[in-house]
């Protein structure tokens, strides 16, 4: 094993090492001005913008060198881009969740600096997750990821929900982990290899007969597959999103149903579409119940929620069905499946980030309920905050112009491109439209409180801080322009889901 | 971008006025109005203007503006504008700003974001009649929906929330199920030219593939299917109407003149560009089920109409008859009943329009739109009765006034390709007479009834801001009346070209009407 470290490997590793040591400084920033919340933000961005930095001067180093890719440890990590890609998403989603969070936590005296640290040490895990090629290295990842999650969940130390959110979530992440852990562990017995690439060159040997398949095999297979649905809240492995999302603070709420939502599917990306791929005829068929469960149940029960949260939480269930929409036109042999669920990825970070940072800015007092009856007549008391609220719940509807709409036009398309072989998919891309126009009546439901309906109470509209409004201008400018203009995003994501076959 | 810019103007013009609009000062509505009333006028000369220019032949889109917007699909910004687009952009571009002036006094809430919505509105409207890709129409067509949402959904009546929301869905079912067969129409094309996405979403490549026999078969029943579901619902057809009740009984006066003059239009339009043009042959394999619907939707809406107690209620069941003359007309593949259709869909935008403004009229009065309760309008209220006559016997069909040509147009052709369904329709041109005369009787003739005795003074005749929202409207029925060739002329072109496209495919199940 040649584990010495050249230059361009260090380039490759730059942006996780970056991550890393930005997290600390954050930590080490807060024992030297203990809560001085402007030293810690500053240390963030600044650290946020370096990492951003160094991944696009890492991606520089893998489009130089052979097949676009860089390898670095003998194989276990790799830059692509479809890394860039994802890294530089996990990055934007840490640096919003960071401009959204200081109001909210600053009014309830929670410390803003821990906060970013944790944030950023999923961020790191996350990035792992998006560059490993080696099974362990994946599984490194995905905990370093959801670790974080489990702390930013019970953030709210004295607050009940929180805690029993954060329970919820850590005992049933804990338990998915184990599965997909367990799931691997077959995977390895009986390849005999963790690289992913010798993975998939060993079930291609299966496939085409030259090797003995093994029922185990399937076994393994399950396992891989409930453990990720797990960590993507498909039905009917969902059933800690509400409680989890509900409980969480809200800026952490709006974190967790984005940043390690698209962490997971970089997982399943890695895994399903790197290492499993040969046998995509056999996981296929799971991958698309999966789907059409996922989007219906999530959209029905969505429907009868009165709790804003909550609604988003299922409704976040709902869009993991889209992008499951993708992936199994992907599976199906399509290529835009995978780059529809990548725009998707980037279009739903953007809106649904923009949603919960709307909400937390009008939770920012203490003791403000996330009930509907919250928003009765908004657009009096906060305009521009109610008309923000409209365009990300027009654009998770999918109503154009917006990112969501393209979002949505891109899957459906990948999947009625690959019904011309697996019919399947035209049932699903049907299904996926027929649960967009039910989705349409719990967002707009939130607009008819906003614009329709007068305020039970009158509450004073509070102040919201110059990073809240700059967030949102970013998630705003995002949701327009993914939707008016995709170009800007397509070249990037076709060559993001084309590395992932680059060996 | 190549093009002379004109139907991009016409199109983004109100944008530049929505925009405008938000620049005015929230504490005088008054600049709001004016300047949204401004910038509707000039639109409208504008499309005036483009109307002078236009040239009509078979099969040519004129004022061609273009340019490439998402080239990895070959999905472009492209506009223009045929003899049917350009009759339905005046329509719309004629009703927005005498939608805007009727809206002057009785909205008086909010009255910046509503002129906003209204500008908005119009952009999806336009948009949605003069785009040439698939794409972009379906942004316009979905675009519509918002600011319309709004619009019923904040101004409108007691029920506005109910209406509001199911007009929404219904429109998005059809609409989303719609984009499914539009990503699939442009997939085979792009599959049947080795892989390449240029031109999949362009309308005339679309039609000249379609008219070579690509999307027959099962593909082209399933994805016709799928457009005129969309289409059907937006008209609306039997079953699918029950929207409109509502919509127009909770919309505001200026909301239901545009829903029932324009948004209406978007569902015949469809059939005639897109669902007839891109699948000929489906097209004729469904128009039996469409005929029969659309005969059933005649009967049905003015049987209804005949019982309704509420004035507004009428007017909107009447259009439910009236809008099935449109959908007759179009699927008998007939010249003249084609023609037809056309002129309905523009006389019912002027009149129904027209008489959704009376309807605002007499209820900004009296807060009641109960017929049982009006009585002895005519002597009360002169000028008003006058003006309503004249739109109910425009729209009774009474000859030299427009209703009268379109449905007359239609039925001739109808009766040429199946006479049976012509005579069903014709018999119920007698309860369409029977429902509105009934009405207009009961509200002008008689006694001043008890109820408007009571408003004593408040019961007044038309203002003048009032006369000039009707005005033009009449005037436009007794000219298209008397001479339709102005209309015909125009859309001469567009007819023979739809004609021609759909009797490409051959007549099949038509013989059953014979």
């Amino acid at each position: 094993m040649n584990l010495s470290v050249s230059p361009t490997d260090a380039v490759a590793m730059a942006p996780f090492i970056a991550a890393v040591l930005v997290a600390a400084a954050v930590i080490l920033v807060d024992f030297v001005w203990p809560g001085r919340k402007t030293a810690a933000l500053f240390t963030t961005f600044a650290g946020l913008a370096i990492v951003a930095a160094l991944i696009v001067l890492a991606d520089q180093g893998a489009r130089n060198s052979q097949n676009g890719v860089t390898t670095v440890f003998d194989g276990s990590y790799r830059v692509d881009s479809l890394t860039t890609f994802l890294d530089l998403l996990f990055v934007s989603i840490a640096g919003l969740t960071a401009a959204f969070a200081p109001d909210y936590l600053g009014e309830r005296r929670l410390p803003v600096a821990e906060f970013n640290a944790t944030l950023l040490f999923a961020m790191t895990g996350a990035m792992l997750l998006a560059g490993s090629a080696d099974l362990i290295v994946l599984f490194l990842g995905l905990e370093l990821m959801v670790l974080p999650g489990y702390l930013l969940a019970g953030f709210h130390k004295n607050d009940g929900f929180s805690t029993e959110g954060a329970i919820k979530y850590f005992l049933l992440g804990s338990f998915s982990s184990a599965i997909f852990l367990f799931g691997l562990a077959f995977v390895f017995g009986l390849t005999g290899t963790t690289r992913i690439d010798g993975v998939a060159s060993h079930l291609t040997a299966i496939v085409a007969g030259r090797a003995p398949f093994s029922p185990a095999l399937g076994m393994g297979l399950a396992f891989l597959t409930t453990g990720v649905a797990f960590k993507i809240a498909a039905v009917p492995f969902h059933y800690w999103t509400p409680d989890a999302y509900q409980g969480s603070p809200t800026p952490v709420t709006g974190y967790l149903s984005v940043g390690p939502k698209v962490g997971a599917f970089a997982l399943i990306i890695r895994l399903f579409a790197g290492a499993l791929l040969p046998m995509a005829v056999q996981w296929n068929i799971v991958i698309i119940v999966l789907a059409a469960t996922t989007m219906t149940l999530g959209n029905l029960v969505a429907l009868t929620q009165d709790n804003v949260k909550r609604m988003l939480a299922y409704s976040s269930i709902a869009h993991t069905g889209y992008m499951l929409v993708g992936f199994a036109a992907f599976a199906a042999g399509q290529a835009q499946g995978l780059e529809g669920l990548l725009y998707y990825g980037a279009a739903y970070s953007f809106m649904n980030l923009g949603a919960f940072a709307v909400i937390a800015s009008i939770q920012r007092r203490t003791g403000i309920t996330s009930n509907l009856s919250t928003f009765a007549g908004l657009v009096r008391r906060e305009p521009a905050l109610a008309w923000l609220m409209t365009l990300f719940l027009l654009s998770l509807t999918g109503i154009p112009p917006t990112a969501g709409f393209f979002g949505k036009f891109y899957v459906i398309l990948a999947a009625v491109q690959a019904g011309s072989t697996n019919p399947w998919l035209t049932g699903l891309a049907v299904l996926a439209m027929l649960n967009a126009a039910a989705a349409a009546f719990y967002y707009l439901r939130v607009v008819v409180y906003m614009f329709m309906r007068d305020p039970t109470e009158e509450v004073a509209a509070t102040g919201h801080g110059r990073l809240v409004w700059a967030g949102l201008t970013v998630s705003t400018v995002m949701t327009i322009t993914l939707g008016l203009f995709p170009g800007v995003l397509l070249g990037l994501v076709s060559t993001a889901a084309a590395a992932v076959h680059i060996n | 971008m190549t093009g002379s810019g004109l139907v991009t103007l016409v199109t983004f013009l109100p944008l530049v006025g929505a925009i405008a609009v938000a620049f005015t000062s929230g504490a005088k509505a008054n600049q709001a109005r004016y300047v949204a009333l401004g910038f509707a006028l000039v639109t409208w000369v504008v499309s005036l203007a483009m109307l002078t220019q236009f040239v009509s032949s078979p099969g040519s889109t004129q004022f061609i503006d273009q340019a490439p917007w998402i080239p990895a699909f070959g999905i472009q910004y492209k506009v223009g504008a045929d003899g049917l687009s350009m009759v339905l952009v005046v329509l719309t571009t004629t009703l927005s700003w005498i939608s805007i002036l009727a809206s002057f006094s009785p909205i008086q809430n909010r009255v910046k974001e509503y002129m906003i919505s209204f500008l908005v509105l119009e952009v999806g409207m336009t948009g949605v009649f003069v785009a040439q890709d698939l794409f972009l129409f379906y942004i316009f067509w979905e675009i519509v929906l918002v600011p319309m949402y709004l619009i019923i959904g904040i101004w409108g009546g007691k029920n506005r929330i109910y209406a509001t929301i199911k007009f929404v869905l219904y429109t998005l079912v059809g609409s989303l199920l719609m984009l499914v067969a539009i990503l699939a129409t442009a997939f085979l094309y792009q599959s049947g030219h080795n892989g390449s996405w240029a031109n999949a979403f362009d309308l005339a490549s679309l039609v000249a593939w379609a008219q070579q026999g690509h999307y027959s078969g099962t593909f082209g029943v399933l994805a016709f299917g799928a457009f005129a579901l969309a289409f059907a619902i937006k008209v609306p057809m039997f079953p699918f109407h029950t929207w409109l009740p509502d919509a127009h009984v909770e919309a505001p006066t200026a909301g239901s003149v545009i829903l029932a003059g324009v948004l209406l239009k978007l569902g015949g339009y469809g059939f005639i560009r897109f669902a007839i043009p891109l699948f000929p042959e489906a097209a004729h394999t469904w128009a039996p089920l469409i005929i029969v619907l659309s005969l059933i939707g005649i009967i049905y809406g003015a049987i209804v109409a005949l019982v309704q107690p509420d004035l507004k209620k009428l007017v909107a069941y009447s259009s439910v008859s009236h809008m099935g003359f449109v959908t007759l007309g179009i699927f008998t593949f007939q010249q003249q009943a084609l023609q037809g259709a056309i002129l309905q869909m523009v006389n019912h935008g002027l009149i129904t329009g027209a008489l959704f403004l009376l309807v605002g009229v007499i209820y900004e009065r009296t807060h009641d739109r109960t017929i049982a309760k009006m009585g002895g309008l005519g002597a009360a209220v002169p000028v008003y009765s006058a003006a309503l006559g004249f739109f109910v016997f425009a729209s009774v069909g009474l000859p030299g006034l427009s209703g009268f040509v379109g449905e007359f147009l239609t039925l001739l052709g109808t009766f040429a390709a199946m006479p049976i369904a012509a005579v069903v329709a014709t018999f119920v041109m007698i309860l369409a007479a029977g429902y509105l005369l009934w009405m207009f009787q009961r509200l002008a003739f008689g006694e001043l009834s008890e109820f408007l005795k009571g408003l004593g003074g408040h019961l007044t005749d038309m203002k003048p801001i009032e006369a000039m929202t009707l005005v033009p409207l009449g005037a436009l029925v007794l000219v298209f009346g008397l001479y339709p060739g102005l209309i015909l002329n125009v859309i001469s072109g567009s007819v023979e070209t739809t004609i021609r496209y759909a009797q490409q495919a051959a007549p099949i199940a038509l013989g059953l009407w014979r």
